[in-house]
């Protein structure tokens, strides 16, 4: 039996320790502190977990995914992030994902598992219709369907007899590349990729696990400027 | 008197390590280099980006046919890798990455067998002859040692050596309650590779540098190569793994005469003198470069040999002392 002096002298000792051995890691999360998001458009890689925090647990941080990308799309959370730091994202205002696919042969864990192309769930682009340029006649742009590198599946120009403009409506095989919201020619972005989640429609899961979409998504009631649902 | 070969190990690690991380160093410029290719549009770089293109141009032109598809050989870092269409990990990566997911990744696991297969063997090899982070404490381990020629007063505390396997379990532990792998912003050869890309590739450094600049700091100020001998988890890992290896440098009793060189440049504080080699040893073979008698050589030998007492001429003297008392004895 231990007197109380010896008992607090030990138990200080072994606080002592553990706090020595733990500063390592304390001192790595001070350096990388959880900010508020800089940008909006953050996008994960293609073939990424579904869910965030699988993802941040699965991935080790070890950057081969930036080392192959060609067109140097994937950033990483350099010094910042919280338990994010050193994973990767994609930031389609600055680079869009050209859907080569290496990143995901790259992966030495299961945070990027190789997907094909089609079933790529990285987002789904939403069209404002109140500031694209085709939607409030302005002209004829259409950059968006010209840099689609899956062509009418993911989104589609709609001539409209009317005024023989045409507009572009996003489809449900849009996969989230991004490549469209780093060309479009508005300054205020008027499409963006969102998450699947929160994409405005309902999707039905059908066979192969695909997700199968029952009307057209992310569409924006172009007189009122609702979200139409 | 014919001399071992192994003292030359020394200097093969040095070609080693310097090669690992002019290699780390390159990867990103070589990743430069196969964007600009595969954007076809040399006229539209701008001039240090050219510089890029000419300087990696002319370093590859010589050996590749086709630099885009063929550079894609050797990719990522020591923490995790592409080597001619092996993948290689960290088995720390492994075990982080088990720990915070809870969940066991087979083809992830298997990427880390050819690495712990060499651990196995050679015990704590990773450290001294690959690891990109040893190549930068070694340097800073000479600047402390001009600094301290030079008068100024460093500190050179010891510490618990066990210190680092506490480092290995809470960081697991800690791991598996964050859900984020917690070992590759603490883990230096995972640093320098990453920050190193960031730093070419992504422009500006992450937070890492500032970790590590603080390590090199602990290393010159606390003690000699602290990092490494107290807190490293993969040094942790790496000698739990390698304490059974086979193949560890042992002294030869009949040929040491007790200089105690080898104590002094042994930069983890280890005793080769006294046959105290232990799983801390990271085969540097600084030991063996530096001893005059070739007493000190690798061996196939599971375990190490127990404090074999003074060498020849310590065994020598002692003797003589002997003989002489004895001497004195009978003339008295």
């Amino acid at each position: 039996m231990m007197d109380r002096r010896t008992f607090i002298a030990q138990f200080t000792k072994a606080f002592g320790i553990m706090g020595f051995c733990s500063l390592p890691f304390a001192i790595a999360r001070l350096l990388a502190p959880r900010v508020a998001e800089a940008s909006e458009s953050r996008i994960p890689l293609p073939g990424a977990l579904a869910d965030h925090n699988e993802f941040i647990n699965a991935c080790i941080g070890c950057g081969e995914c930036g080392e192959v990308c060609p067109p140097r799309c994937i950033r990483f959370h350099m010094n910042d992030g919280g338990k994010e730091a050193n994973t990767p994202y994609i930031d389609p205002v600055e680079k869009g994902c050209i859907l080569c696919g290496l990143c995901m042969q790259v992966c030495p864990t299961e945070a990027l598992t190789v997907t094909p192309i089609r079933d790529i769930r990285m987002g789904i682009a939403q069209i404002d219709q109140t500031a694209c340029y085709p939607w409030v006649d302005r002209g004829l742009c259409g950059a968006c369907y010209n840099i689609c590198p899956l062509g009418s599946v993911a989104i589609r120009a709609e001539v409209r007899s009317s005024n023989l403009t045409a507009v572009p409506i996003v489809q449900s095989g849009c996969v989230g590349c991004g490549l469209c919201v780093e060309v479009c020619p508005e300054p205020s972005l008027p499409i963006r990729i969102v998450d699947y989640s929160l994409s405005t429609k309902k999707y039905t899961e059908k066979n192969s696990g695909k997700y199968k979409v029952e009307s057209e998504p992310g569409q924006v009631n172009s007189a009122t400027g609702e979200l139409k649902y | 008197m014919h001399r071992t070969w192994q003292r030359h190990l020394n200097k093969l690690r040095w070609l080693m390590l310097s090669l690992v991380f002019g290699t780390l160093i390159l990867l990103p410029f070589f990743h430069l280099y196969q964007t600009y290719l595969a954007s076809h549009s040399y006229d539209l770089l701008l001039p240090k980006e050219k510089l890029v293109y000419d300087s990696m141009e002319s370093l590859t032109a010589p050996f590749l046919s086709d630099p885009e598809k063929q550079l894609e050989a050797v990719k990522g870092t020591t923490w995790s890798g592409t080597w001619f269409g092996l993948k290689l990990s960290d088995p720390l990566a492994v075990i982080s990455q088990a720990s915070a997911g809870m969940k066991l990744y087979w083809p992830f696991i298997l990427t880390a067998a050819i690495p712990l297969l060499f651990t196995v063997i050679f015990g704590r090899f990773f450290c001294g002859w690959i690891c990109p982070a040893t190549f930068a404490y070694e340097l800073n381990d000479k600047l402390g040692m001009w600094l301290r020629q030079a008068g100024l007063p460093i500190s050179q505390r010891r510490m618990d050596r066990r210190l680092k396997y506490l480092v290995l379990g809470i960081g697991a532990v800690l791991s598996a309650a964050t859900g984020a792998v917690l070992f590759a912003a603490v883990y230096p050869p995972a640093i320098i590779g990453r920050e190193i890309y960031y730093a070419v590739a992504v422009g500006g450094f992450g937070g890492g540098t500032v970790f590590f600049l603080l390590t090199l700091l602990f290393d010159l100020m606390v003690s000699r190569r602290g990092f490494c001998r107290y807190v490293c988890p993969g040094g942790a890992l790496y000698a739990l793994l390698g304490r059974y290896r086979v193949f560890r440098i042992q002294r030869n009793v009949a040929t040491c005469n007790d200089c105690a060189k080898c104590n002094v440049a042994c930069q983890f504080g280890l005793d080769p003198l006294r046959d105290g080699f232990g799983q801390e040893c990271n085969n540097c073979t600084a030991c063996i470069a530096v001893c005059p008698t070739d007493a000190l050589r690798f061996e196939l030998k599971a375990k190490d040999a127990v404090n074999q007492g003074p060498g020849h001429l310590g065994q020598l003297y002692r003797k003589q002392q002997q003989t002489s008392e004895k001497a004195e004895v009978q003339k008295i």
